[in-house]
């Protein structure tokens, strides 16, 4: 059994990450551009080749109407980025073939007003002001 | 003369017309505010947030609004000592300003109304709400009875208090619950309860006890019309059980 993560995203105008940088620069936070993915880390029996296509041959998981999915290297959030779970989260099952479970987090990835990602005191800033209710959330980030 | 208060209305609010009219027939001088007219809030004596999707619960339901300009205005009332009460999304709002329980700092929330359990399902159910304690616990609880039930439907995915641990003790050890879940015969448990919300918590006070968050929209069962089976009265327009809450928020601002 592999882990396998995968990033889910609209490839049409996200306007809840347009909001959360609209709300995040209201409260100082100086970011040039947010990105909002679904992650899903798998625990994968599959074959790595067909990995992508048995994802999105799931319709509940994928609109290609709608969404693009890359592959991740890891299953720890990328620079400028932070995952957020709900605390009592447990792994899913989900129906994609060769996979047994998914643990399902939310991707915020910010950048600076150039295209590189946030800085790590941006990424927390963000987390701390808005993105992550720690009562109820637990925020991995870079 | 009557208080004035604010009813507010964030982008995505849907239930400020039935929050403003049960507001004015319980006595309340009650005004819808919009979100742009946020710089007349102070001279309100009290605010109400009612139900709705502010924001499209973008992020996380009540994250957003509770970051609006407006809210500088509420959280700067209500640490004045003026009444809030927030149904609905209004509560979610209230519990990421950090106003309700309020054991922490303002706008670091300490607890949530968050998904529904089990399986995340939106709910729309007929309930009751008990009284959990001293009715004077909450000022805009003081006129109800002890154990008094109100009844209220509940209509949100994500009603179900959360906190950590050490928070839930607070808020269990502070007071702060201040409905409960309950049937009509004023029972109290897992089966009454449609979301799973800790402590079958309804409604939250803060500590001061001047601001309340309430999950079932008692509005919506504010006259016959909108009881389920009118039992009350024939009279379609009297209030119904609902009703009370707001009486007992206009007694209190009286």
């Amino acid at each position: 059994m592999t882990m396998r993560a995968a990033a889910i995203r609209l490839k049409i105008p996200d306007n809840e990450a347009y909001t959360a940088l609209a709300a995040l620069r209201r409260l100082g936070v100086q970011t040039g551009r947010i990105e909002r993915s679904q992650i899903w880390v798998f625990d994968d029996d599959g074959d790595e080749r067909d990995f992508a296509q048995r994802v999105m041959a799931n319709e509940s998981l994928f609109n290609p109407n709608k969404h693009e999915l890359e592959l991740l290297a890891g299953d720890r959030p990328r620079e400028g980025e932070a995952w957020i779970a709900e605390l009592d989260a447990r792994e899913e099952p989900v129906r994609v073939r060769g996979v047994r479970g998914g643990r399902r987090y939310v991707a915020w990835r910010l950048f600076e007003h150039g295209h590189e990602p946030a800085s790590p005191q941006t990424v927390r800033a963000a987390v701390e002001r808005l993105l992550c209710n720690p009562a109820i959330e637990r925020a991995m980030y870079s | 003369m009557s208080a004035k208060v604010a009813v507010l209305v964030f982008p995505g609010t849907n239930s400020e017309t039935e929050t403003w009219r049960i507001c004015r027939d319980a006595g309340m001088d009650a005004h819808v505010v919009h979100w742009s007219r946020a710089a007349t809030l102070p001279q309100y004596d009290a605010y109400v947030l009612p139900g709705g999707f502010a924001y499209e619960d973008r992020i996380r339901a009540g994250a957003v609004p509770a970051h609006d300009p407006m809210m500088d205005y509420v959280i700067e009332g209500a640490m004045r000592g003026k009444l809030v009460l927030g149904v609905c999304n209004g509560a979610q709002i209230l519990l990421e300003a950090g106003l309700v329980p309020g054991t922490g700092e303002l706008r670091k929330p300490t607890a949530a109304f968050t998904y529904n359990a089990p399986g995340a399902h939106f709910v729309c159910r007929h309930v009751y709400v008990k009284l959990a304690g001293d009715p004077s616990r909450c000022a805009i609880t003081a006129a109800l009875e002890w154990d008094e039930l109100i009844p209220a439907w509940a209509a949100h995915g994500q009603g179900r208090l959360a906190a950590t641990g050490d928070h839930l003790r607070e808020i269990e050890q502070g007071g702060h619950v201040t409905f409960l879940y309950a049937d009509e015969h004023g029972r109290v448990d897992a089966d009454t309860t449609p979301n799973a919300s800790a402590l079958f918590c309804a409604g939250i006070t803060n500590v001061q006890g001047n601001v309340l968050a309430v999950m079932p929209h008692a509005e919506r069962d504010a006259w016959n019309f909108n009881h389920p089976d009118k039992r009350e009265g024939s009279n379609i327009l009297a209030p119904s059980g609902g009703a009370r809450l707001f009486e007992s928020m206009a007694k209190a601002l009286a």
